[in-house]
């Protein structure tokens, strides 16, 4: 495996005087799913468009392979990409839309065959190769798109938002289809999405976007876990957010103090001294309520003032000292009524501190 | 309320179609008045439209001169539409107003300016004139209509062919084109109906040997009303009608 | 950038792409319009046969006897003329702004022909009143507005003011108005009856709506002439009304329906009613379908419902539907010429009959300007309120 099959370099782009993408660096490594993940606008589907040649680059360089590709046309790059309306050739048949790149190529018509028919078996979509697209339903549609993009083994695939247009069930059923897929053929894909669930189940890595800029770029534990700004940790998951000033650092560890007076031991970001202001970031499923405080955990003492019952799970918010304060409750654990005194507790591997 | 409703548009359906009903009949009429009742039933004036050679010329020339007028506002409207699709031409809804104006600017006016531009440049009264004429005026609908057909191509198809790896003419000649060819085709009908209906212009531009059936319609009315009006008549609005059919059965086929 | 990617870039691409037909316009559509234009205002009568006249008394103030080099110019240009039918244009031109000129040319063209540097005033006396040599200051200019003014029914007096022909003289004015009038007339009966049958078609839908869009379609792709031979058997004195009425009793005489302004204005509705349908029927369809039950639903009594939204939603359709019909009405040739009488002709019929009949382009071009100058400030109205969407009320 090459570290670094696609590299971007201080990419730039510029539609005017808008800058959508800013000095940009990402290095991709062969066999790698990487997905593009941030709010609409935030430049991921343009940093795409730029890598499939789409979009022209305003600055920095584009490299697959150890070449610079930025004025590479199109055609000639070898992509495969699937995109959120599938694009399919509506005026071709399934087997003459999955067949389109391989006559490109100038495949032998016995070969393209054959390599047609595996394609469409691997979607499981063999019985419909004489149909029209207009004639399936949008799973299918993406399944064609997925085995066009695929056949003719282009050296990555890339897909814009492809689920976005089908319902819950099958973006599931999809998303671990195209999982399944990537590890059986070793495919390096890159995929761009707004749905934080579709990234963090598929991706070998995620890059967070937020003003052109990437946010972080990294495992999909490491960035909900450990998120290296305020956006990230917003925007993937639910947080809670306490502001505080950090009291002392000992190794991973360090004392946050809130402005109520309440220390709290956390992990965090490397790099903070103390008396630095510090953000404590907390996931709401890594809280506990307990009747009594226990020993050797975090704890804050407030009163619950709703209960949300939310099938799996209860959504409890507690007034406290520090704030509104949110908790993901596994069921089996007791309930309490509204204005019940509680103590919240958490141990310090489980919060995170960031900069404010 | 509902009974005035439903009295008053069958009333105006009435007024809109009626006149095309009444011509029909007449062309089968054994008269030499363009009058009801008819006598009896005859061919006689389909006979004229083929036997008097005035009629006959006047058809031939005008399938010349649709055919001619219908490719070339085709291929000129097809390249302009496509042009106009690209976003970084610049003036683009001014160019576009420009291809429109043919449609606004009064015949007649045109008409007078063709005649004497035409005569200075020694191409009046040919088929070059009357097919030049007839383009200028026809090649709006075709621009309209394959304009309409681009957008409703989605771009991402193409970006979808090129990126499985067709160079730009083949994205063109095997997505493209295909795509937009119910909007040529209608464009194409619509230049060729304009052409053939067109009357003021060629008055101007055309000489005794271009005379069109629209023409030679336009002057039996003024002179001699002959049943051989409604036999032309009837063979037009046939056409339109297998033209508009011919359309809508291409258009299905496609999906 | 290197040429070949230049070329490639898509703004080129595109121009490349529309040049044909911009050129082909150009040269077919534009070059027609100025050649009209052109025509409208030039008489080159006067300019090109005595040039060195026309540009030697350009700036002379008008006092007294020209100075002798405008004599030797006038004098120079009668002896380089060889086109006699075009002098003798040019001596028609002089005696109509001034009479006497026929006799005064004709002795002073032999004479000066015979002696090429005689004094002017010793051929004839009339050299010596500057009236005279107004007259071909006047006319020398290969610009006029006279053709423009004619149009209007109106010329320059002796003094060169402005100022309208006598009675009867000419009737340009008087068929323009007409055409104005009688295109309002056309517009009205089409939004009355348009309208109405517009918003029935927006309410209703499935078959019944298809029928009503075909039926306002139908006739728009069928061709015009044949709808107007359709009106001709239909209106004419044994034609199908007047046959029923009279063999119904009614009457006893055919009514004459036909060649008269009733016959154009039926038809001319007729044609140009899918024209008005359409934009009104477009705009309709685009309000919600309960907004009127919404309406109702606040208490609006029915015609209060209609009047206080219908009718200000469609009322960009019906500006629209209006500008069209009488932007096609004003120059409206086949329906009038073929069914209106020799009074019911329009602006249209003018400028044929100059041109085609009598050969006088001049004429035909200066009222076509005027058609086409009319015409393009509607078209510029219609196309400014059909770009901008804010102007639903």
């Amino acid at each position: 495996m090459s570290e670094n099959f696609i590299r971007f370099q201080k990419v730039t782009k510029d539609y005017g005087t808008v800058r959508v993408v800013e000095d940009l660096d990402l290095d991709i490594a062969r066999g790698e799913f990487v997905s593009l993940l941030g709010p609409s606008g935030s430049g991921k589907t343009t940093l795409l468009m730029m890598l499939a040649g789409f979009e022209s680059v305003s600055g920095g360089a584009i490299v697959l392979d150890g070449q610079k590709i930025n004025d590479l046309p199109t055609h000639k790059r070898d992509m495969g990409v699937v995109f959120q309306n599938y694009a399919l050739f509506p005026h071709m048949t399934v087997a003459k839309n999955v067949a389109f790149p391989l006559e490109m190529r100038g495949t032998a018509k016995a070969e393209v065959a054959s390599r047609v028919q595996k394609a469409l078996d691997m979607v499981q979509l063999g019985h419909l190769s004489d149909r029209l697209p207009g004639q399936l339903s949008g799973g299918q549609q993406q399944r064609v798109a997925l085995a066009r993009a695929l056949v003719f083994e282009p050296r990555v695939v890339l897909m814009d938002e492809p689920l976005g247009a089908l319902d819950k069930q099958l973006r599931e059923q999809m998303q671990l289809d195209i999982r399944d897929l990537h590890h059986r053929l070793g495919l390096t894909i890159i995929f761009v999405t707004h749905d934080q669930d579709e990234a963090l189940t598929m991706s070998d890595r995620i890059a967070v976007f937020n003003h052109g800029q990437i946010q972080q770029c990294a495992s999909p534990r490491e960035v909900y876990d450990h998120p290296s700004n305020r956006f990230v940790a917003e925007f993937i998951g639910e947080t809670n957010l306490l502001e505080g000033t950090v009291s002392a650092v000992s190794g991973e560890t360090l004392s946050l103090t809130l402005p109520g007076g309440t220390v709290f031991q956390s992990h965090g970001l490397a790099g903070f001294r103390p008396g630095d202001k510090g953000l404590l970031s907390l996931r709401p499923e890594r809280i506990d309520i307990y009747a009594t405080a226990p020993e050797g955990v975090n704890c804050l003492t407030g009163e619950v003032t709703d209960t949300v019952y939310q099938g799996d799970h209860l959504r409890i918010v507690i007034e406290t000292a520090a704030g509104r304060i949110i908790a993901r409750i596994n069921r089996k654990a007791a309930e309490w009524a509204n204005g019940a005194k509680v103590t919240l507790g958490f141990r310090a591997q489980d919060g995170w501190v960031i900069a404010p | 309320m509902k009974y005035a409703k439903a009295i008053y548009a069958s009333l105006i359906v009435f007024f809109l179609i009626a006149p095309l009903l009444v011509i029909l009949p007449l062309a089968f009429t054994s008269s030499a008045f363009l009058t009801y009742p008819i006598p009896s039933f005859s061919t006689r004036w389909f006979e004229e439209l083929v036997v008097n050679s005035v009629w006959s010329r006047a058809i031939l020339n005008s399938l010349i001169i649709a055919t001619a007028t219908t490719a070339l506002a085709t291929v000129l409207g097809t390249l302009a539409a496509l042009g106009l699709r690209s976003q970084d031409l610049g003036m683009k809804s001014q160019i576009r107003t420009m291809f429109l104006l043919p449609m606004v600017v009064p015949a007649v006016v045109l008409g007078v300016g063709m005649q004497s531009l035409f005569v200075r440049l020694g191409i009046n009264s040919s088929y070059w004139s009357v097919i030049i004429a007839h383009t200028v005026v026809a090649m709006p609908f075709v621009v309209i209509s394959v304009s309409g057909a681009l957008t409703g191509i989605d771009r991402r198809v193409e970006r979808a062919a090129l990126s499985l790896g067709a160079p730009p003419w083949k994205v063109f000649s095997l997505v493209t084109l295909p795509l937009a060819m119910p909007g040529v085709l209608s464009g194409a009908a619509l230049a060729f109906a304009t052409s053939l209906d067109e009357v003021v212009l060629t008055l101007f531009v055309a000489g005794p040997n271009q005379r069109t059936l629209a023409r030679q319609m336009f002057s039996t009315l003024r002179e001699n009303i002959s049943p051989a009006i409604a036999a032309a008549a009837f063979i037009i609005i046939v056409g339109t009608v297998l033209i508009a059919l011919a359309l809508m059965l291409a258009r299905r086929r496609r999906g | 950038m290197t040429a070949s990617s230049r070329f490639r870039s898509p703004g080129v691409r595109a121009l490349i792409l529309i040049a044909p037909l911009l050129v082909f316009l150009g040269l077919f559509f534009v070059w027609p319009l100025v050649t009209v234009i052109s025509q409208a205002v030039s008489d080159p009568a006067v300019s090109r046969v005595l040039p060195q006249t026309a540009a030697a008394i350009d700036d002379w103030d008008g006092e007294g006897v020209p100075a002798p080099e405008i004599q030797a110019a006038f004098r120079a240009d009668i002896v380089a003329n060889t086109d006699e039918q075009a002098m003798g244009d040019v001596t028609r031109r002089l005696n109509s702004s001034k009479s006497g000129f026929r006799s005064l040319m004709g002795k002073t063209v032999s004479a000066v022909r015979e002696t090429p540097d005689i004094d002017l005033a010793e051929v004839d006396k009339r050299w010596a009143d500057p009236v005279f040599w107004k007259a071909i200051q006047d006319n020398a200019s290969p610009y006029t507005d006279a053709f423009l003014l004619a149009s209007l029914d109106m010329e320059r007096d002796s003094s060169g003011s402005v100022a309208a022909m006598k009675e009867g003289t000419s009737a340009n004015f008087t068929i323009l108005m007409r055409t104005l009038w009688t295109s309002a007339l056309v517009t009205l009966c089409c939004l009355v009856i348009g309208l109405p049958y517009a918003m029935i078609a927006a309410s209703v839908s499935g078959w019944k709506r298809a029928v009503l869009l075909g039926a306002v379609l139908l006739p728009l792709w069928t061709s015009l002439l044949v709808r107007t031979a359709a009106w001709m058997i239909i209106l004419q004195d044994n034609g199908i009304i007047n046959q029923s009425l009279m063999g119904i009793g009614v009457i006893s005489e055919p009514l004459v329906l036909i060649y008269n302004r009733f016959g154009v204005v039926l038809a001319m509705t007729h044609v140009l009613l899918p024209f008005m349908v359409l934009p009104i029927y477009s705009v309709l369809i685009t309000v919600p379908g309960n907004l009127m039950s919404a309406a109702a639903s606040l208490g609006a009594h029915p015609v209060r419902a209609f009047l206080r939204v219908l009718l200000p939603l469609s009322l960009r359709g019906v500006i629209s539907g209006a500008l069209l019909v009488f932007m096609a009405s004003i120059g409206y040739y086949i329906t009038p010429a073929l069914l209106g009488g020799a009074a019911d002709q329009m602006i249209s019929s003018v400028i044929a009959d100059y041109s085609i009949k009598s050969a006088n382009w001049s004429m035909a071009a200066a009222i076509g300007l005027i058609l086409l100058v009319l015409t393009l400030a509607l078209y510029a109205v219609y196309n400014r309120l059909s770009r901008d969407p804010v102007q639903a009320r």
